[in-house]
């Protein structure tokens, strides 16, 4: 019975790691998406989100709401910023030039981050506190199913501004064919800012529950977010928010039977063989971008 | 030469290496976020050859070439259809994996009295062939830039060739590359293991200059930055990428002018810069004004 | 309506317009013909703002329109049907016309039905995926398409490529109803067999240039097919 228990609750570890991650593929996902380019500065914009609103607690001790409502702010800044200098410019372009300035910009980024907080590790008030909730044998902590309820929210959001408004017309237009979204009078850049800045939002909230659900907020963040996320979109099929949600659920569920299995070191290891692994055997339909 | 000066010339010099083998890919068409571990890949093997094996120094660094050719051969091949993010996304795995494998890997073997080996996360000391017979830092550097000298020159005449041509075209359009008789996939794995042993080359230096390596050193800040410099520097010209490595590490981290915030410039530069020349400072474009002047 | 003068765009070093020069007028099917590669698509894609021209004017309804963005070409009244339909291969017919009414805030759900009632066999297939419809609803699609945004001129890039003859026929049909219902047409064709029996005026484009230009009765019709397709002889 033992290793029932352990596989479902390592599934249920899986799935609250998962949410983030799953979180962090939507926005990598609606970037790549309308503008089919990989913002290496999403990370790091995040992380400047999560150091400002830490800054913020520092000087004023503001309440969760206001550092909330300060970390969207800041990472949507951020995302601006980084779309304006990297991605409209090179639109007609190659991708290399705006992947290589958003990643010179993530240098950017994070050394702004770590001058505003020089040191390695800072606390952040707790999204909750009282502990996990307990049925059976299986805990869950309550942050992991405010995480989930956010990537849920999310994803409804999503869908009904994808299906039911103007905008959502647009977006997909752009997704599916930006020279016929120009011919039918769309403006594929003021789509590709807006869709940033809904992004920048969407990582903003997701950075501002990861650091307040692990009370703590280091360096690292910038960096983790960008791997994490980036591989999230890559398992999930690159290009659908579906996906996107699946993806990064689905990377929590190996890493947390990976390291129960396999041991720590393993973790990492199988979650980017499995992406290898599943690069390699795609080529087929490769060029084909799924449809949301 | 004051010692400082020495050791940033040095630097210089080995990410040169791993720079161009990113140029290679790059004027092939495609974005690798790997190289730095072929990087490691040439550390390591030149490291057990000439500190565990007791073989010499060029010994060791042709086995770095041979090894780092081989797993790039490995990594490449089932990556080979793949473009574009894609193709980038599986060299971050594989590079991380290898990464990962380097932390694992523990071999060591006593040497005259003393424990030395890769040890995984604790690293890999003891590589002091060099200054075991006495070289100095002057000395070490005149074999990276000599070496790297040869290997610039050697790509530069192959980029006038037929083979050039070729790998250039299939950057441009491979379909039409492949309707004009190139065998792109063939020619694509040919510049995945030519990169891979240029950046081992310089991974065998650097293991030798440094005497300690450990896989931290080879993460993907390596990865990325070098692909940075490959692509500011410049695609027109294989001196590109030792452009784009000595502005950072010599102009703006040498002379410490912007100690503190150095990324906040060069990150800024490199984006304005990459919005005036998307293809880099000397792109095919000035590199063909500059030839057509004499 | 429309004046073009000595446009030229280029690609790098490349010019494939070398100075074109003509005239769309207010009511009028006007044809481009000319063979493959005389930049007769270059042309519509500079009319639609895609490309931007080195140089030279184009003059819509006396505004100068030269260099906007194609949204902005959109906004003042011009749609293209480009070459190769491109529509939106993963929405629905209905989405596809909801997208080409983009700019338009109120009144377009009666152009859909107007949109359904000339195109019956679109309205059939509302909620089908645009990316599974034949070549010619698809075309019939891409025309419905640019006709939601109200156009003034209507550009047509190649119509009838790819698609066979009783289709061709019937996209013909629909041309000249949409001329009878008073559009502007400014018409891209291969077929100058088809294109030179609804159009008032054409042009032929060869290298870049505008060689010809005249109305269907000022040229024997096998001399011009004949040009069309070869070029000029030497």
């Amino acid at each position: 019975m033992a290793p029932v228990v352990d596989f479902l609750q390592n599934s249920l570890d899986g799935l609250s790691a998962g949410a983030a991650y799953a979180l962090l593929a939507v926005g990598f996902t609606l970037i790549f998406g309308v503008l089919r380019r990989a913002n290496l500065s999403y990370g790091p914009a995040i992380m400047l989100g999560a150091y400002a609103a830490t800054w913020l607690f520092l000087q004023t001790g503001a309440g969760l709401l206001v550092l909330f409502a300060v970390a969207v702010l800041a990472t949507v800044l951020a995302g601006t910023y980084v779309e304006r200098l990297c991605f409209a410019p090179h639109r007609k372009g190659a991708a290399a030039a705006a992947m290589v300035a958003s990643f010179a910009i993530w240098m950017q980024l994070e050394e702004l981050a770590t001058l505003l907080l020089p040191r390695h590790l800072y606390a952040f008030p707790a999204l909750y506190e009282g502990g996990p909730l307990t049925f059976g044998p299986f805990f869950v902590r309550v942050e992991s199913l405010l995480i989930l309820l956010a990537a849920v929210a999310v994803c409804v959001a999503g869908w009904k501004v994808l299906y039911a408004t103007r905008f959502g017309i647009a977006v997909r237009a752009v997704i599916d064919d930006p020279r016929a979204a120009e011919l039918s009078g769309i403006d594929v850049g003021a789509v590709s800012l807006r869709i940033f800045a809904v992004a920048s939002a969407i990582g903003g909230a997701t950075g501002f529950l990861i650091v307040a659900s692990h009370e703590q907020v280091t360096p690292m963040l910038g960096m983790w977010s960008t791997l994490k996320g980036m591989l999230a979109m890559m398992l999930g099929g690159l290009g659908s928010l579906p996906g996107a949600i699946a993806g990064g659920l689905a990377l929590g569920l190996i890493e947390a039977h990976s390291q129960w299995y396999f041991g720590p070191q393993f973790r990492d290891f199988i979650a980017y063989l499995l992406l290898f692994v599943l690069l390699a055997a795609r080529p087929p339909w490769m060029n084909t971008r799924s449809a949301y | 030469m004051d010692e400082y000066a020495i050791g940033v010339l040095t630097s210089v010099g080995l990410l040169s290496f791993v720079a161009t083998s990113a140029y290679l890919l790059l004027i092939a068409g495609e974005l690798s976020f790997g190289q730095q571990a072929f990087f490691g890949v040439g550390a390591y093997a030149a490291g057990i050859a000439t500190a565990m094996l007791g073989l010499p120094l060029f010994l060791g660094l042709l086995i770095a070439m041979v090894c780092g050719a081989a797993v790039a051969a490995l990594v490449g091949l089932p990556a080979l259809r793949l473009r574009g993010l894609y193709f980038a996304m599986a060299t971050l795995a594989a590079a991380e994996m290898l990464r990962i494998l380097f932390e694992l890997f523990h071999w060591q073997v006593e040497v005259g009295g003393e424990v030395v080996g890769p040890d995984g996360t604790q690293g890999f000391r003891g590589i002091r062939w060099v200054f075991e017979r006495g070289v100095e830092p002057l000395g070490f550097l005149a074999l990276v830039w000599g070496m790297l000298a040869v290997v610039l020159v050697v790509i530069h005449l192959l980029e006038r060739t037929r083979l050039g041509s070729a790998v250039r075209a299939l950057g441009e359009d491979p379909e039409l590359a492949g309707t004009l008789g190139i065998d792109v996939l063939r020619l694509k794995l040919a510049v995945v293991a030519a990169a891979g042993a240029l950046a081992a080359l310089g991974g065998a230096l650097f293991a030798h200059h440094n005497t300690y390596i450990e896989p931290r050193n080879f993460d993907i800040m390596l990865g990325v930055h070098t692909l940075a410099y490959a692509l500011i520097g410049g695609l027109g010209t294989v001196v590109g990428p030792l452009l784009g490595v000595a502005l950072d590490l010599g102009l703006l981290e040498g002379t410490r002018v912007f100690q503190g915030y150095r990324m906040i410039v060069f990150g800024g530069l490199v984006a304005l810069l990459l919005i005036w020349r998307p293809r880099g400072l000397l792109d095919e474009r000035v590199v063909h004004w500059l030839r057509t002047r004499r | 309506m429309l004046r073009v003068q000595d446009l030229v765009t280029a690609y790098g070093k490349i010019e494939a317009l070398k100075g074109v020069s003509l005239e769309v007028a207010q009511g009028s099917i006007t044809c481009l013909l000319g063979p493959n590669g005389a930049g007769k698509t270059t042309l519509m894609m500079t009319l639609a703002g895609i490309l931007k021209p080195r140089s030279g004017s184009i003059r819509f309804s006396e505004d100068e329109i030269t260099g906007l963005p194609p949204h902005a070409i959109v906004a003042r009244g011009i749609a293209l049907v480009p070459e190769n339909r491109l529509v939106f291969p993963s929405m629905t017919v209905l989405e596809n016309l909801q997208a080409g009414a983009y700019q338009r805030r109120s009144g377009f759900d009666d152009d859909i039905e107007r949109m359904f009632t000339r195109f019956p066999r679109l309205k059939e297939r509302e909620a089908q995926l645009a990316g599974t419809l034949s070549g010619g609803e698809q075309q019939m699609l891409a025309v419905a398409r640019a006709l939601m945004s109200r156009p003034k001129l209507l550009l047509m890039d190649e119509p009838s490529l790819g698609l066979a003859p009783l289709v061709v026929e019937e996209i013909f049909s629909i041309i000249a109803e949409l001329h009878r219902d008073g559009a502007t047409i400014f018409l891209v064709e291969q077929n100058a067999h088809m294109a030179l029996r609804v159009a008032q005026r054409f042009y032929l484009m060869e290298q870049g240039r505008v060689t010809f230009s005249g109305d269907p009765g000022s040229l024997a019709e096998d001399e011009v097919i004949r040009r069309a397709y070869l070029g000029s002889s030497r």
